[in-house]
């Protein structure tokens, strides 16, 4: 929909700030409500993520000895603020984004990215053994997802010659075939990969509670804690946007944003009940010898279908 | 016009906590039966993520201690130390007759006593051991309580 907002407003009710708040909440909702049905559970009810949050502001914080007040302090606001800065460049619930320059593809996505670096660090600064062993686990987590899913995001980027979110956006839907047909690896890369961004099963590995207590946040309580939870949920929504956009054909009418992002969510959730945990080795196993290599192959025929595609589509007659 | 301001923040505060209630789980010294029985609460059968209860690995993050077994004489300084680092408001349930009165560990010649000798309980659940549905009515009663 090619409305755009006063920026004001946009950025701090709709379709970002304030709304995108309110749909991170709905959005853990659905995913913690559609695992549940899938377990033969019936689930959290429709106000559980607010609850929560509520709750967890309203806590005391206990800053543990030995770390940097500051830094303690400071890291959950940062990483709240680089994901609600990601969602600025990315077409919301079908809307234009707020700000739209050519290249805001990388910028995204290493925004995105922010989240966990603030995670390994919070780790890394308290003493706590478990936080420590957290961390460690996040940031190698990072280092194996993050080149094949940047990889996977730049198929359709190359394929439409264009770095700008939104006309990637816009070229999608004029496509006649979406890419998950014609660049499927790449959609399997990006959906498991903003999987491991998020630390959902089967990727919990820097979180699992049955090894390391709660990984890199054992030591936040409260505040920090609630922040660092309501901006994975704004990295769900902007991830699924993204995703969506690029492999499902885009969309350009808040309708046919929440159908794919749901079909989308559904896939997710199905994988989050399906697979057991993988250890951290594997983790980074299944990135490195698969995940990155098959990826790099459908690059590599992307850029030279898009090489060869002017000498073979007269021979083609098309 | 303060006074009203007060009153909603304190409404939606207990609002959110009697809605979000986070446990964990400690054992004292108990001989596992009542563990057992809390860790059949938490099964799909009885699904009490419907009441937003949810079982947290660290104490930093939980709302609800929830005890069970005497307090051996080992177990007492973990005891305190997990009860000290939950952060506030936080509330202890004690499960089981020997959370009570120490059961038949009483006067043992390594037990300590009943939990409330080392930290305030809320609530007790009677049973040796009680059954989901009488811990998951324990925790009905501590919200309940946190309304007034």
């Amino acid at each position: 929909m090619n409305i755009t907002f006063p920026s004001l407003i946009a950025l701090l009710l709709f379709p970002g700030g304030l709304f995108l708040l309110g749909s991170g909440l709905f959005f853990e909702y659905l995913d913690r409500k559609l695992v549940a049905r899938f377990q033969n559970r019936i689930g959290p009810r429709w106000f559980q993520p607010l609850a929560d949050f509520i709750k967890l502001l309203a806590k005391e914080e206990v800053i543990p000895a030995g770390t940097i007040k500051s830094l303690f302090i400071l890291l959950p606001i940062f990483a709240l603020a680089a994901a609600l800065t990601a969602a600025l460049s990315v077409p919301l619930f079908g809307f234009k984004p707020v700000f739209s320059y050519n290249g805001d593809l990388i910028v995204t996505l290493y925004l995105l990215s922010m989240m966990t670096l603030c995670i390994g660090l919070a780790g890394a600064n308290t003493e706590d053994r478990f936080s420590i062993v957290g961390a460690t686990r996040a940031l190698t987590q990072l280092f194996s997802y993050e080149a094949p899913f940047l990889l996977a995001m730049l198929g359709p980027a190359i394929a439409l010659g264009t770095w700008n979110i939104s006309l990637i956006n816009q070229g999608a839907t004029q496509q006649s075939l979406w890419f998950i047909v014609s660049q499927p690896i790449g959609f399997l890369a990006a959906l498991i990969g903003l999987m491991g961004k998020l630390e959902l099963p089967p990727f919990d590995a820097p979180e699992a509670e049955t090894e390391i207590v709660a990984g890199a946040l054992t030591e936040y309580s409260g505040r920090g804690f609630g922040l660092f939870k309501i901006g994975r949920d704004i990295e769900l929504v902007v991830g699924l946007t993204l995703i969506a956009s690029f492999y499902l054909g885009g969309f350009s009418t808040p309708l046919d944003f929440l159908w794919k992002v749901f079909v989308l969510l559904l896939i997710t959730a199905a994988l989050q009940s399906l697979f057991a945990r993988l250890r951290i080795d594997q983790t980074v196993g299944l990135w490195w010898r698969i995940g990155a290599i098959l990826v790099l192959c459908q690059l590599v025929l992307i850029i030279v279908g898009n090489t060869l595609s002017p000498f073979i589509a007269p021979l083609l007659g098309g | 016009m303060e006074n009203l301001a007060q009153t909603v923040m304190d409404k939606l505060k207990t609002w959110a906590r009697v809605n979000s209630p986070w446990a964990i789980h400690f054992n004292s010294g108990s001989c596992n039966g009542c563990d057992i029985e809390i860790l059949a609460t938490l099964t799909p059968r009885y699904d009490v993520e419907r009441f937003g209860i949810k079982l947290q690995g660290s104490p930093r993050h939980a709302d609800v201690l929830i005890c069970t077994g005497p307090v051996t004489l080992q177990a007492r300084d973990r005891l305190l130390r997990i009860y000290e680092q939950m952060p506030e408001p936080k509330f202890v349930v004690a499960v089981g007759s020997c959370g009570i009165s120490g059961g038949v560990f009483q006067g043992c010649y390594n037990v300590v006593g009943d939990i409330s000798e080392v930290i305030p309980v809320n609530v007790y659940i009677p049973g040796c051991p009680p059954r989901p549905e009488a811990i998951i009515h324990g925790i009905v009663e501590l919200l309940k309580s946190l309304q007034k």
